[in-house]
């Protein structure tokens, strides 16, 4: 597998989540640096506004240092340099490990050949949408289509990391391939659905590189405030001059110092300070988190179209969950044998478990596990029952049995094996009605004509889902089951897992009715769907995510893909938009409450000289107004390098209620963001002043 | 005929606007004044005006000076807090000095039209001329004995720091308070020299006059309104002497006046203990 | 001792009064139907008291009424000499008149004239009294359509201005005053038509006791937090303020409707909680400035105060030193501006604490309605930062914080710090500073008052500084139009952005924003985002006096 170093493991673990990111590997910090550099260029620097103003003054503190050198202005200058850097540093760190996926999924590209149906052969590159192409065992798919006819294992391992084949064939949901992957066997003729240019890899491609990443809602928002306090800053910081001025005029005993002479506040400390209050913290990682967001889903193999969904994903209030491999294990099992009257529960079991030896269905091992548990029925080995004859289940006669001797042991549906064993008895008809009443699924065993009991077999709801649907309700999101079984079953599997709701013997139109019936009442939905008849419900939902089996209608209508097909990752999903804005906002927050320290360590240093009473506020007590300015400035850089893991990670995130959240990340980025300058810039501060000239 | 929507909603605006003056600017200010004419309120109304004799003497809520035409004051009578409004107390010109609390630093001129006093040496003067007046001591934190701000420019070496090499006392031209500062000898200010401009770093010098001035705060403050009707209990009594000695009173008559016009806080803690001194001077005029 | 007592009974009494008169104001405002004499209004100015504006409509009806009055205004002061009861004062100039006009109109009612030599009557009463009220309810009317955005669901329209407006006089702000008006004569304030009378005073001196219907100009002064006095020395005059209780009244009323609005507030977005969430907010920053002011005050500081021995320069007897200071806070925290002491004398942190508590953005209550929806932005910013902490796009009340509202609400907070920066550099780089009347720091500080009174439309200032040069007139002026109108098209603008939207429930995941957290976290924003913003100017002014 060329996109994931590993599987990520399943996700539905018993203990509540947290979401994990990649580990940041030092060495990528230093093999991103050209990248860093390269980004320097002030016309792709504009687009963050932050960063744009530091670089700015970098280049004014230069020409200040080159017309009137010192040695503070010179390390001033470099540090605002490194600031800009430690900046690009952060997002193309990002990038890179994007880029490395990319990389992986344009080896998959190869210029293919396509046989067009009735045609010539054409490069793959110039397929429309609408073509048929014809794929042979052993070639590759030229282009994103869905197989109009035949049946062929695929090997898709190029983009999903599953080395196991897949069957894909016409017609039903299973038919939709992709571009890159290889036909193993048979032969399938493909339409292609795909634009040229288009394809499901070059989107991944896109993708990954964040090349024409559009900057989210969330992200635009959070850039304005940003641009407004970069610019209420730069006004507090220019209209100072004046004021300055004035101040030093008057106090004429005080001498000219590095900071502050007639002429007003220095050039290099007023940078200074500028670039101090600004929130570089958080503009300089802003698209490292954007960035790193997005990674976080590709590396869960999921596929987000846009950054908006994933933020979409944060804001979720319904999610809508199919019963079946989501909420519960893909599939019935034994839970119970209830005999008729004059047959105990052992020679029940026993049959049972005797029609099941050779039934290697899920059902049928679950029946020969029960037995074992509650009876300790040993297995026998089929092989050592010589004249055992197996019954194989068959669509035609609904049972599946064994034939020993002149035992004929039959198991199967109700209506099925009693017609075999020619019995209409009123007590088996009983039970099978308790327990399709109770949403179990009634599996009647008979031997010869005698009807011995009933297997009841039952949904079996995946562990720690309750849990987790636990934690989504004090996340405030809403569980609803979506599901073909009737009310009655459903309520039984909805009341079991703990699910908010459920939709029984839905319909695709009911599912679009329930989704738009929520975003009515102002909710947003986020549902899992692979059918061509799921399309409508995935556009029409906030979060469509279509699995990667599904259908190309479905792949399309849905705005994420999850190569895993698990629909589980749901909820995975919704944890990751969650972290990406929580990241954002604490980061935010440590970045305004810095201020408060360096506004301590600056602005004495710019006034005591003119005020010796303002070295009152040098609650530090830093050696000297450059040290204190410089220790602020290169604090100011450090923090951004210190902060990119973290940036990269995305903040920790543990599911719990709103008011939690805020109290934990308040506590920790906001009071943090207040006291970590405080010690930061004391520390840098008891190292600078060792450099001469500071 | 259909207007433009943007000057219907003007006219719409200032029919709305006239509707307001009509109602909010005359009925409901004349209806008030007209409220004022009832007996028991015109009094109120009209400014509480006083009457002695036929003859209006003044409002009970606007102070008066008790000077005479040079402004020297007239000994009989209690006297008022210092007043900027106008050349005191005058209700046509209400004012505050606007000083700021270092304020300290006078500007010496030979034109007196050109010269003007810090609030620091208008404190300073007056405590020393209602310590003169009233046989106190009128010594203050920060004041010379001279009755100026106590405050030297001194200029170091370095600009703020080093060794002083130079120092002026600002407020005055004659004797400096002091002869040495820090080993330098002390020079007096040379009309229409700017010594903070030279370089001199302005310091006020505490003095040895004690925490708690015999002369009362208020005694050497200017109010806020130019026209404070009243002063403090504490200056009320240092009054009292004088007003008995030049009035052939007992101490105790005078003590008991001041009572009578004395108002406390009201409700117990609003505001502070008051002494209307017109009412206080009426009473004294009458009591003779 | 006495003096935490005057502020604990205020305190008290505005407790008592939230739920009360929140609740009458709320009535007043969303009544079941109109009065005879509101309908006559209608008929009069030519509205149909049933019509919805949409945001703009709204914020051309508030802009046209404010332009024809200020337009108004600025006619009557320059013809008032010629009118009734002019009392023989000169015509007032041009761009005094200018100033007084825009001043009047923005609720700001800053002088650069002493109104017993500057005004005849007539003009005090039919010009700037009914601005007074109108200024306010202004206010208030378009703090009720920002709370209608907030609490509408897909609509487009905020309510009609005019009725809003009519309501909000007729119903609030004239039966309060017309009872205040009535105490305050009691107290002893004038109210008459009188040119004055001249008394010879105990010397013989010739003292000319001035009139003029004072106490109906008084009630509204105060209870509509504009400021401007009859008189120059504002309520520090015993005839605007003669007792020590009128004192407390008189504060009383600048933070009664403040202070009560998130009352209303609560009740139209249909939790009352949300109110008291925001009024606690206002009241934690109110109660600390308060304590401060009255602290630094009481304690003294600066060379004077320490020689005279208490900080009773440019204080009344009476009023005494806690109370002026209590008062000094009161006026800045709300846009009031009226004085019952002179700040420019107050010790150099108790100064500026007045200068602090506009810089805020006067949201503690701040101005009658302008404090309510400039603390409901705000919230709003604080919404969005704790917004993204909980993971969520941030909303508040089911309204999303996105990319439009973060806009019109970063712009709103970027306005008053702009104004009062720019022009307080401005003022240094042209040199018009030489008027401050002070040296030093403290010169400073009179230039950075006048254009934080200004730009935040409170009209008190660091009296000292003369402001009646052209220069002065016409930057204060704008400072006070671009003050007061940029941000409330803001605000209205994002008020039609949040009413179309339709309202998220609320789940688990929402943040709460009535939570003590979320109330300490808007006190931290305010203090944080919007006063250090001017702490590098401070530290030249008042915070270089005062360490030095």
């Amino acid at each position: 597998m060329t996109l994931l170093a590993e599987k990520p493991n399943p996700t539905t673990t018993s203990t509540p989540s947290v979401v994990r990111g990649g580990m940041l590997d030092p060495h990528q910090l230093w093999k991103s640096l050209p990248d860093a550099v390269r980004k320097l260029d002030p016309r792709t620097l504009w687009r963050n506004p932050v960063m744009f103003i530091v670089e700015v003054g970098a280049v004014f503190t230069t020409v200040l240092s080159i017309t009137d050198p010192s040695t503070l202005a010179w390390t001033i200058t470099v540090w605002l340099w490194l600031t800009v850097v430690f900046a690009n540093l952060a997002e193309a760190v990002a990038e890179g490990r994007g880029k490395a996926q990319a990389a992986a999924l344009r080896a998959v590209k190869q210029d293919t050949m396509a046989q067009i149906l009735d045609g010539g052969l054409v490069p793959a590159a110039q397929l429309k949408q609408g073509d048929l192409v014809v794929v042979v065992a052993g070639e590759i798919i030229p282009g994103d289509g869905d197989v109009v006819e035949g049946i062929a294992s695929v090997d898709e391992s190029a983009i999903t990391g599953e080395s196991a084949s897949v069957i894909r064939e016409s017609g039903g949901d299973r038919s939709a391939v992709t571009g890159g992957t290889k036909v193993l066997s048979d032969r399938i003729v493909v339409k292609i659905t795909q634009k040229p240019g288009e394809s499901f890899v070059d989107r991944m491609i896109a993708l990954v590189e964040g090349a024409n990443r559009q900057k989210t809602p969330n992200e635009i928002a959070l850039n304005i405030l940003l641009a407004a306090l970069t610019i209420i800053f730069l006004l507090s910081v220019v209209t100072l001059q004046p004021l300055a001025i004035f101040s030093k005029a008057w106090q004429a005993a005080a001498p000219d110092t590095q900071a502050i002479n007639g002429h007003g506040v220095t050039g290099i400390v007023l940078v200074s300070l500028i670039v101090c209050l600004i929130p570089t913290t958080i503009g300089a990682l802003l698209s490292a988190i954007g960035i790193a967001g997005m990674d976080r889903l590709v590396q869960r193999n999921v596929l987000a179209m846009s950054g908006r969904a994933v933020e979409a994903a944060g804001d979720v209030n319904t999610l809508l969950l199919d019963k079946t491999g989501t909420i519960t294990l893909g599939n019935r099992q034994a839970a119970e044998f209830v005999p008729v009257n004059g047959v105990s529960d052992r020679e029940l079991a026993d049959a049972a478990q005797l029609s099941s030896l050779a039934d290697e269905t899920p059902e049928g091992r679950s029946i020969v596990v029960l037995a074992k548990n509650e009876f300790g029925l040993r297995e026998r080995e089929p092989g050592l029952m010589a004249d055992a004859t197996f019954v194989p289940f068959t669509a035609q006669t609904r049972m599946s049995g064994v034939d020993i001797g002149d035992r004929q042991i039959r198991k199967g549906a109700a209506a099925a094996v009693l017609k075999w064993a020619r019995s209409d008895s009123d007590e088996v008809a009983e039970i099978v009605d308790g327990i399709s009443a109770s949403g179990g699924t009634p599996l009647v065993v008979a031997e010869n004509d005698r009807v011995l009991g009933v297997i009841h077999l039952k949904d079996v709801v995946k562990e720690g889902m309750r849990a987790r649907f636990d934690e989504m309700r004090k996340m405030g999101i809403r569980t609803v089951m979506i599901t073909g079984d009737n009310p009655r079953t459903a309520k039984a599997i909805a009341d079991e897992a703990g699910v908010d709701d459920f939709l029984a013997e839905a319909t695709p139109e009911d599912k679009l009715a329930y989704i738009r019936k929520e975003q009515e009442g102002g909710r947003l939905v986020a549902m899992t769907g692979d059918g061509t008849n799921d399309a409508p419900a995935l556009a029409q939902a906030d979060v469509g995510v279509a699995m990667n089996t599904g259908t190309s209608a479905a792949k399309e209508a849905g705005n994420m893909v999850d190569l895993d097909s698990d629909p589980t990752k749901l909820i995975e999903i919704v944890e990751i938009g969650k972290q990406l804005l929580i990241t954002r906002g604490a980061l935010t927050t440590f970045s305004i409450t810095n201020d408060i320290a360096k506004y301590f360590a600056i602005i004495p240093a710019m006034f005591a000289g003119v005020y010796p009473g303002l070295d009152t506020l040098n609650v530090m007590r830093l050696h000297s107004p450059g040290s204190a300015i410089l220790s602020a400035v290169i604090f100011n850089a450090l923090v951004i390098v210190a902060l990119i893991p973290l940036a990269l990670r995305g903040v920790r995130y543990r599911p719990s209620s709103a008011s939690a959240l805020l109290r934990r990340n308040l506590w920790i980025y906001g009071l943090g963001g207040v006291i970590a300058p405080f010690l930061g810039i004391k520390l840098i501060d008891l190292l600078v002043q060792f450099i001469p000239g500071i | 005929m259909r207007l433009p929507s943007w000057l219907s909603q003007h006219l719409a605006a200032l029919r709305a606007l006239l509707v307001f003056t009509v109602l909010l600017g005359l009925a409901y200010p004349l209806a008030f004044v007209a409220l004022g004419r009832v007996p028991g309120l015109d009094g109120k109304a009209d400014g509480s005006l006083i009457t002695v004799a036929d003859k209006t003497v003044g409002s009970s809520l606007i102070g008066q000076a008790y000077t005479d035409a040079d402004g020297n004051p007239i000994a009989k009578y209690f006297q008022s807090r210092p007043s900027a409004a106008g050349d005191g107390y005058d209700p046509t010109s209400t004012s505050a000095s606007n000083l700021g609390p270092n304020s300290v630093v006078d500007t010496l001129s030979d034109n007196p039209d050109d010269a003007s006093q810090s609030l620091l040496t208008q404190v300073c003067s007056r405590s020393l001329a209602i310590g003169k007046l009233e046989g106190v001591d009128g010594s203050r934190p920060f004041c010379t004995s001279d009755g100026v701000g106590a405050v030297l420019a001194v200029f170091y070496r370095d600009g703020l720091t080093g060794p002083v090499t130079r120092v002026v006392s600002v407020n005055q031209t004659g004797t400096p308070f002091l002869s040495t500062y820090d080993g330098v000898t002390v020079e007096p200010a040379k009309a229409g020299e700017d010594y903070q401009a030279l370089g001199g770093v302005i310091t006020p010098i505490r003095g040895d006059a004690p925490a708690h001035p015999v002369v009362p705060a208020d005694a050497v403050t200017a109010s806020a309104s130019g026209l404070d009707p009243d002063i403090s209990p504490a200056y009320a009594a240092l009054q009292v002497p004088r007003i008995a000695r030049e009035r052939g009173m007992t101490e105790a008559a005078v003590k008991a006046l001041v009572k009578d016009h004395t108002s406390d806080r009201a409700l117990g803690f609003l505001g502070e203990p008051a002494v209307n001194v017109l009412e206080l001077n009426l009473a004294l005029d009458q009591a003779k | 001792m006495v003096g935490w007592l005057f502020v604990i009974s205020l305190v008290l009494a505005l407790v008592a009064v939230y739920r009360p008169f929140g609740d009458y104001m709320y009535r007043a405002i969303n009544p079941k139907r109109n009065l005879r004499g509101e309908q006559l209004i209608y008929r009069l100015v030519g509205v149909d008291p049933k019509a919805q504006q949409t945001w703009g409509v709204y914020a051309r009806s508030v802009l046209a009424f404010s332009a024809v009055s200020i337009l108004f205004l600025y006619l009557f002061l320059r013809v008032q000499n010629k009118l009734w009861l002019a009392l023989g004062v000169p015509q007032m100039n041009t761009h005094v008149s200018w100033n007084t006009a825009v001043s009047f109109v923005t609720n700001t009612n800053w002088q650069a004239y002493a109104g017993e030599s500057a005004l005849g009557h007539l003009v005090q009463m039919a010009g700037l009294a009914v601005q007074n009220f109108v200024s306010a309810g202004v206010g208030i009317a378009v703090a009720v359509a920002l709370i209608r955005g907030f609490a509408g669901r897909k609509t487009e329209t905020l309510g009609n201005f005019w009725v809003d407006l009519t309501r909000i006089t007729l119903r609030v702000l004239l039966p309060i005053c017309v009872a205040a008006t009535l105490i305050f004569m009691i107290a002893g304030m004038v109210q008459n038509l009188s040119g004055g009378t001249d008394v010879t005073t105990l010397t013989g001196a010739t003292q000319h006791i001035t009139g003029g219907p004072v106490a109906s100009q008084e009630a509204i002064k105060e209870l509509g937090t504009n400021g401007g006095g009859f008189y120059n020395v504002n309520s520090a005059h015993p005839f605007e303020n003669p007792t020590t209780w009128t004192n407390w009244l008189q504060i009383f009323l600048i933070f009664l409707i403040p202070f009560s609005l998130p009352r209303v507030f609560g009740r139209m977005v249909g939790q009352n909680r949300q109110g008291y969430a925001i009024v606690a907010v206002m009241a934690v920053l109110a109660i600390a400035s308060i304590a401060l002011t009255v602290g630094f005050e009481v304690h003294g500081g600066g060379t004077v105060p320490q020689a005279v021995g208490s900080a009773m320069e440019g204080k009344e007897t009476r009023f005494g030193i806690p109370d002026s200071a209590t008062f000094a806070a009161a006026t800045t925290l709300t846009s009031t501006g009226a004085v019952n002491s002179f700040h420019d004398s107050y010790t150099p942190f108790g100064g500026m604490m007045p200068i602090v508590n506009m810089m805020l953005g006067e949201v503690a209550p701040g101005g009658v309605g302008s404090g309510l929806y400039g603390l409901l932005i705000l919230a709003t910013i604080t919404v969005f930062v704790a917004g993204l902490m909980v993971g969520r796009t941030p909303e508040y009340l089911g309204k999303k914080i996105g990319a439009r509202e973060m806009k019109l609400a970063s712009l709103y907070f970027l306005v008053t710090p702009a104004l009062v920066l720019i022009g307080a550099a401005a003022a240094f780089a042209t040199g018009n500073n030489s008027t401050a009347l002070n040296t030093g720091p403290h010169g400073l500080s009179e230039v950075l008052y006048a254009f934080t009174s200004a730009a935040n439309n409170n009209g008190s200032a660091f009296g000292g500084i003369t402001v009646n040069t052209p220069w002065w007139d016409t930057a204060l002026g704008l400072a006070m139009l671009l003050g007061r109108f940029l941000p409330l098209v803001l605000v209205l603008a994002l008020a039609g952005s949040l009413a179309r939207q339709k309202p998220t429930p609320e789940s688990e995941g929402t943040l709460p924003t009535h939570q003590p957290l979320f109330v300490g976290m808007v006190v931290g924003v305010t203090v944080v985002l919007v006063a250090l913003t001017f702490l590098p100017a401070l530290a030249l002014g008042p915070i270089a006096e005062g360490l030095s």
